[in-house]
């Protein structure tokens, strides 16, 4: 279990200096990760999901509020690694190290015997590469390495941030099956990724933030139904302009979509049906519109894209027609 | 073992701190560099050292007088001991420019353990090395040069000044190296600090010669050739002056910033 309280991480200026260019690059937040299931923690770049994992693990020291894992601060932890294991940047490593050598390290900061270095190196694949130096790994071995860090001290809580980069599509599903197998076994997972697909098909549940403020904190079900981010019906009628003048006198946005059919903004099958019902005009067909995780996420964390290449058009989810 | 398992209790800090110092010690063993900066030390301190040695038994037999076995150690040490001071920089820096300080502070988060660790194993290997090459240094020259003197009081003494100079000079190193985490500022500023500026400072005329004598080398100079003309009690308390200091300084670094 990792509970988020508070935290906040100002960089630059003091908060109180006059002129202040301050940047608060995690902003009050407050949210747990439950053990026993996937939490998927998602934000536009520089959104603080980093920054957050680095103060949860104790390498970054937060402007105000805490962050504990079960129930400690990390880094009061005698043996770190039997309590949270983290993947955080596959790149740093020593690069003349050995990968081997590299967990030999890890292993004997806590006791652990050789043995179980030997274990995680077979459990995530490496096999013989682990005896060459990193700077020859590639980025997928370089990722499957820090996942071995991860898991060396059996922990309760594990965080992966983009444990997917460069992994082939093989490395994907294996990271997949592991990281459900890992909440399945009721470990408590923190899975940060870009891949919205492969979110939707991973997390049970999302944490998502922008601009260092949380935005949700719901399961994946719930967001999915597109309760936080604004829900869109289909409706179909022969007596479009008469329903489109209802809709509207409700405080509903309708939009015609290119086939003659209307788009109802923010409202439900129910509420359109009804509205229907009560102006007496008949309905053809009715459907609440199914999004991908990423049309909803990219709904809900438009306002707080802090870097888009110029020019490009406004995220799909904010289009109004 | 699952996450269901119950907590055990947890080791005591000595016991923390005895596999910290452990790590530290597969650490420097496990990559290239630290043997080459070995090897550099080696033929360093032996070959010049040596070099000098004979210089110092002919210009004595010259006088008719005889000189001590013990400087090809010291003299070998003043220029080895920047190959050994090495070692102690890369054990600090490395992970800054790798960024593997972040895996180092998750295995080992309480940043107290870590700077002791990170001090005492690295400055131990290098002293203790520096001290074997000093001691070989002077024997070989004493083979090469029978003339030379060699008494197991003053060697004795000699080999305890190299131990004081590596381990002022170590400790300097690795405090600059956490305050500045970066290998080539910190190496420069050690190479200036240690050797660059005790040295040229005095050509410089008396105000820039009294601002070398404040400096940290003028002591290991003092203590390794009894150069530069200052007291016991000066060098003592520049060496230890300066090495407390930046000790203070890269700690401060360590435990308060974040992790870099």
């Amino acid at each position: 279990m990792i509970q988020v309280r508070g935290l906040t991480k100002t960089y630059g200026a003091r908060p109180l200096a006059h002129g202040s260019s301050a940047v608060r690059a995690v902003d009050d937040l407050t949210f747990d990760v439950q053990p026993g299931k996937v939490t998927g923690f998602l934000g536009p770049n520089g959104a603080g999901k980093s920054t957050t994992m680095r103060m949860v693990l104790g390498l970054d020291r937060p402007t105000s509020g805490q962050a504990l894992v079960g129930g400690r601060p990390f880094a009061t932890l005698a043996e770190p690694l039997r309590a949270a294991g983290a993947l955080l940047d596959a790149q740093a490593v020593h690069p003349g190290r050995s990968g081997r050598d590299h967990l030999r390290v890890a292993a004997r900061t806590h006791g652990l015997p050789a043995r179980r270095v030997d274990e995680v190196i077979d459990q995530v694949g490496l096999g013989p590469a682990a005896r060459r130096r990193v700077k020859g790994y590639s980025l997928g071995m370089r990722q499957r390495l820090g996942i071995a860090g991860a898991l060396l001290g059996d922990p309760a809580v594990l965080l992966f941030d983009e444990p997917m980069n460069g992994l082939d599509l093989d490395g994907v599903r294996w990271v997949r099956r592991l990281v459900r197998g890992l909440a399945d076994e009721g470990r408590t997972v923190l899975l940060s990724s870009h891949l919205m697909s492969e979110m939707e098909q991973t997390a049970d549940h999302l944490v998502i933030i922008g601009r260092g403020r949380l935005i949700a904190d719901a399961p994946m079900a719930e967001v999915m139904r597109g309760e936080h981010a604004g829900r869109k019906v289909v409706v179909r009628t022969p007596s479009t302009d008469d329903l489109a003048g209802a809709l509207l006198r409700r405080g509903l946005q309708v939009h015609p979509t290119g086939d003659g059919d209307l788009l109802v903004e923010g409202a439900t099958a129910e509420t359109v049906g009804d509205v229907a019902l009560e102006t007496g005009v008949a309905v053809h067909r009715l459907a609440e519109q199914q999004h991908s995780l990423e049309e909803i996420y990219l709904d809900l964390t438009g306002d707080s894209v802090q870097y888009r290449v110029a020019g490009a058009p406004e995220p799909a989810g904010q289009v109004r027609a | 073992m699952t996450a269901a398992t119950a907590r055990v209790a947890e080791p005591g800090t000595a016991t923390v701190l005895a596999r910290a110092a452990g790590a530290e010690w597969v650490r420097l063993r496990t990559v290239r560099t630290t043997w080459w900066c070995l090897l550099a030390a080696a033929v360093a301190t032996v070959g010049i050292g040596t070099l000098a040695a004979l210089d110092e038994a002919e210009m004595a037999a010259a006088i008719g007088s005889t000189a001590a076995a013990t400087v090809a150690g010291e003299y070998g040490t003043m220029v080895g001991q920047f190959a050994l001071l090495l070692v102690v920089l890369l054990a600090v820096t490395s992970e800054y420019g790798s960024g593997a300080i972040a895996p180092t502070l998750q295995w080992t988060p309480r940043r107290g353990v870590l700077l002791a660790a990170r001090v005492a194993v690295p400055i131990a290997v290098a002293t203790a090395v520096g001290v074997l090459l000093a001691l070989v240094a002077d024997v070989l020259a004493k083979l090469l040069a029978p003339d030379l003197v060699l008494s197991s009081g003053e060697l004795t003494g000699s080999l305890g000044g190299v131990a004081a100079v590596l381990v002022a000079g170590g400790v300097l190193t690795a405090g600059l190296g956490f305050l500045m985490r970066s290998t080539a500022a910190a190496l420069a500023t050690v190479f200036l600090l240690q050797l660059v500026l005790p040295a040229l400072l005095p050509a410089f005329g008396e105000l820039a010669a009294d601002v070398g004598e404040l400096l940290p080398g003028t002591g290991a100079v003092w203590v390794l050739i009894d150069a530069l003309g200052i007291t016991a009690g000066h060098a003592t308390t520049l060496l230890v002056g300066w090495s407390a200091a930046a000790l203070v300084a890269g700690g401060w670094a360590l435990l308060r910033r974040d992790a870099g």
